[in-house]
């Protein structure tokens, strides 16, 4: 027991969200909404309830007038899978998908109004699961064809989830042109982000469907929705596979991850980590006493990961130059050859004209 | 202009925002001043005042002088009787003229706004001022002066010449040699005195970030708050494709006006001044309503015309 009560510290959450974002209207996006609802069916099947997911569709697929198959969403051609189903909650539909509101749920400043499943209620031990496709280009991504989001603005508003401590570890991934742009800028600890293509590469599309008459998901999704379709909840399968999963072969762009501000070695991370709400319960009628090792996992853990000593949340905020002093100003007075040469001209000119001698002549 | 030395104070150059678009004289003049800026604007508006009507006066006597000439000469018509000055009627012109200017409601609100127009105002009426006392040093310097300031007086260089040429009876042909001499010393006082102020300018912040600033702003028109002009309204519909060619189009529509004028109007030089400055108030890129104040003070020196006023110019 001592050994698997050992597993629940490994990864150090114990809540899973998940941030599912499409931002793209219109039918010919059709694939974008397919994309959020198959990343949305993966994460709902491996465990994270619908009350853990923000389901951000700026679009409505499925009851859209130039739907042949009403009420359903495909990713696969000739029908094979419907995304749709009777169980998907939409929490951020239509008109309400912004900038604005994407950036409230993130950093958690929503009006008080704002009912619980619109709301990411997240603390300082979950994961978090970041998806967003769309239309993006280099360092933005367009949110309903009239806004975008820059990365700049991202990465700043992952800071302020980390110095609120709204976040244990983040997972982000993006599919759209040029994605890797989007990540260029984080800068706050324990993050980890995929992109299906790098700056300057576009995102492909995958099949169309000649029935539905569009394009039904991107490839660099499609593919992770394979992947994810062979997950589990017990699956011991780690994060390098997912880097794997679309070579350049089947992907045509180069999909790219950043790992350079997360804690942990990506081998010991699990999918089901960000992809699945992994509760390990064990019921037993016997008492257990957790001794003081199982308490310091640290010294558990391989020696590389000790070598980064885990931030800490006060340490973050630099107060020293919150309560600085204003450097005192100095004063700017013009310089002495300027008011000289400005004096000597003004002069010139006033004897010029009324010279000493020839002042009734001039006049 | 407060923000522009609050950047100074800050250390760095008052152009870097898109706020400060005053020349570096200016700079100079508010740093002493900037805790009366009320009565600095006062005292601008008195001196406006002051310079048109002692303006106003010398052009009258010249007038007169005119007149009496042609009569002598008998170069009027008989019918023209009700048309003639008489010196009891023009005493009280000046007079009209300097409270047109005080007593104007845009000049009122130009000063209460604390306006940089009101400055502009008063070089332009110095220059006018010594233009019409003959002087054409004096008068070559406040034009660099007003056109330093903003770029538009540039215009008034052909009514002003016009004036010296005729007040020195030098006669306007262009295969005249003085003409050309007058003309040629005209311009390189002009163009001296404009170097030196520029230069001076360059002085005060060792920088010459200021002709963008200033002189790029007045040209290529790129702010589009609604103002009272006719920029910004076409301005905010254009393509971009298309906003250099427009940009062009307009300026010289403010530029073009001149040479008809200047045909057209070579004996009455004055007059061609009045018209120009209203020219350059209506089509300049960033009018303010202290520019229409300036014309409008011009208007009872011809009083004697309102009879025969077919088209309203006001």
């Amino acid at each position: 027991f001592q050994d698997q009560a050992e597993q629940f510290f490994r990864s150090g959450h114990t809540n899973n969200w998940a941030v599912l974002v499409c931002t793209s209207r219109f039918w010919f996006n059709y694939r974008h909404v397919a994309n959020t609802l198959s990343v949305y069916r993966s994460v709902k099947r491996l465990g994270i309830p619908d009350s853990h997911i923000v389901l951000m569709l700026a679009d409505d697929m499925a009851c859209n007038p130039r739907n042949p198959k009403p009420a359903t969403v495909f990713s696969h051609k000739n029908m094979e899978l419907n995304v749709y189903g009777d169980d998907v909650e939409v929490d951020y539909r239509s008109y309400e998908v912004t900038v604005e509101n994407f950036l409230r749920v993130l950093t958690g400043r929503i009006p008080p109004s704002t009912p619980r499943s619109k709301r990411l209620l997240s603390d300082d031990r979950s994961n978090i699961l970041i998806y967003m496709t769309g239309h993006g280009g280099n360092g933005f991504l367009k949110f309903q064809d009239s806004e975008e989001i820059t990365n700049v603005e991202l990465a700043d508003a992952f800071e302020q989830m980390w110095q609120k401590r709204r976040y244990n570890e983040l997972l982000f991934i993006i599919d759209t042109c040029q994605g890797a742009s989007m990540y260029e800028r984080f800068y706050s600890p324990n993050i980890m982000a995929l992109a299906s293509s790098q700056v300057g590469e576009d995102s492909l599309s995958h099949q169309p469907d000649l029935g539905i008459g569009v394009h039904l998901m991107d490839r660099y999704t499609f593919y992770v929705l394979e992947f994810l379709e062979e997950i589990h909840p017990a699956s011991q399968t780690n994060m390098n596979d997912l880097f794997q999963v679309c070579p350049k072969s089947l992907c045509v762009s180069t999909p790219g991850h950043r790992t350079d501000l997360f804690q942990r070695d990506p081998q010991n991370v699990l999918i089901t980590d960000f992809f699945g709400s992994v509760r390990k319960v064990e019921i037993t009628a016997e008492t257990i006493s957790l001794d003081r090792d199982v308490a310091g996992f640290e010294s558990k853990l391989p020696k590389d990961e000790l070598a980064t000593e885990p931030l800490k949340y006060a340490e973050q905020l630099p107060v020293a130059q919150i309560i600085h002093q204003k450097p005192k100003q100095k004063d700017w007075h013009p310089p002495g050859g300027f008011i000289l040469g400005l004096w000597a001209l003004i002069i010139m000119v006033f004897f010029k004209t009324y010279g000493i001698k020839h002042m009734k002549h001039i006049f | 202009v407060v923000e522009g030395l609050a950047l100074l104070d800050l250390g760095i150059s008052p152009y870097s925002g898109a706020v400060f678009h005053e020349t570096p004289l200016i700079i100079y003049l508010f740093h002493f001043l900037i805790e009366y800026a009320e009565l600095v604007f006062m005292i601008t508006d008195v001196l406006t005042a002051v310079a048109l009507y002692l303006a106003i006066q010398d052009f009258n006597k010249v007038v007169f002088k005119k007149q009496k000439l042609l009569i002598e000469l008998d170069k009027y018509a008989p019918d023209v009787a009700e048309l003639i000055r008489t010196p009891m009627e023009m005493h009280y012109i000046p007079l009209k003229v300097a409270l047109f200017y005080l007593l104007n409601p845009y000049t009122v609100m130009s000063c209460v706004a604390k306006s940089t127009c009101a400055i502009n105002n008063t070089v332009t009426a110095f220059f006018i001022l010594a233009t019409i006392k003959g002087s054409a040093f004096l008068s070559a310097v406040f034009l660099a002066l007003a056109t330093y300031q903003s770029l538009y007086p540039l215009t008034l260089f052909a009514p002003a010449l016009l004036y010296l040429l005729q007040r020195q009876f030098i006669p306007i042909k262009l295969k005249s040699k003085s003409f050309w001499l007058y003309t040629m010393q005209y311009t390189s006082l002009y163009l001296c005195s404009l170097v030196v102020i520029i230069c001076l300018s360059f002085f005060l912040l060792n920088s010459w970030d200021f002709i963008p600033s200033v002189y790029g702003f007045i040209l290529s028109v790129p702010d589009l708050t609604p103002n009272i002009g006719l920029f910004w309204y076409f301005f905010a519909e254009m393509f971009e494709h298309f906003s250099l060619f427009f940009v062009c189009v307009f300026q010289i529509n403010v530029f073009f006006y001149t040479i008809p004028l200047a045909i057209k109007l070579k004996e009455h030089p004055v007059f061609f001044m009045f018209v120009q400055i209203a020219i350059i108030s209506i089509f300049k890129s960033y009018p303010t309503v202290g520019d229409i104040a300036l014309y409008m003070a011009f208007l009872p020196v011809w009083s004697h015309l309102y009879r025969c006023k077919f088209f309203v110019f006001v």
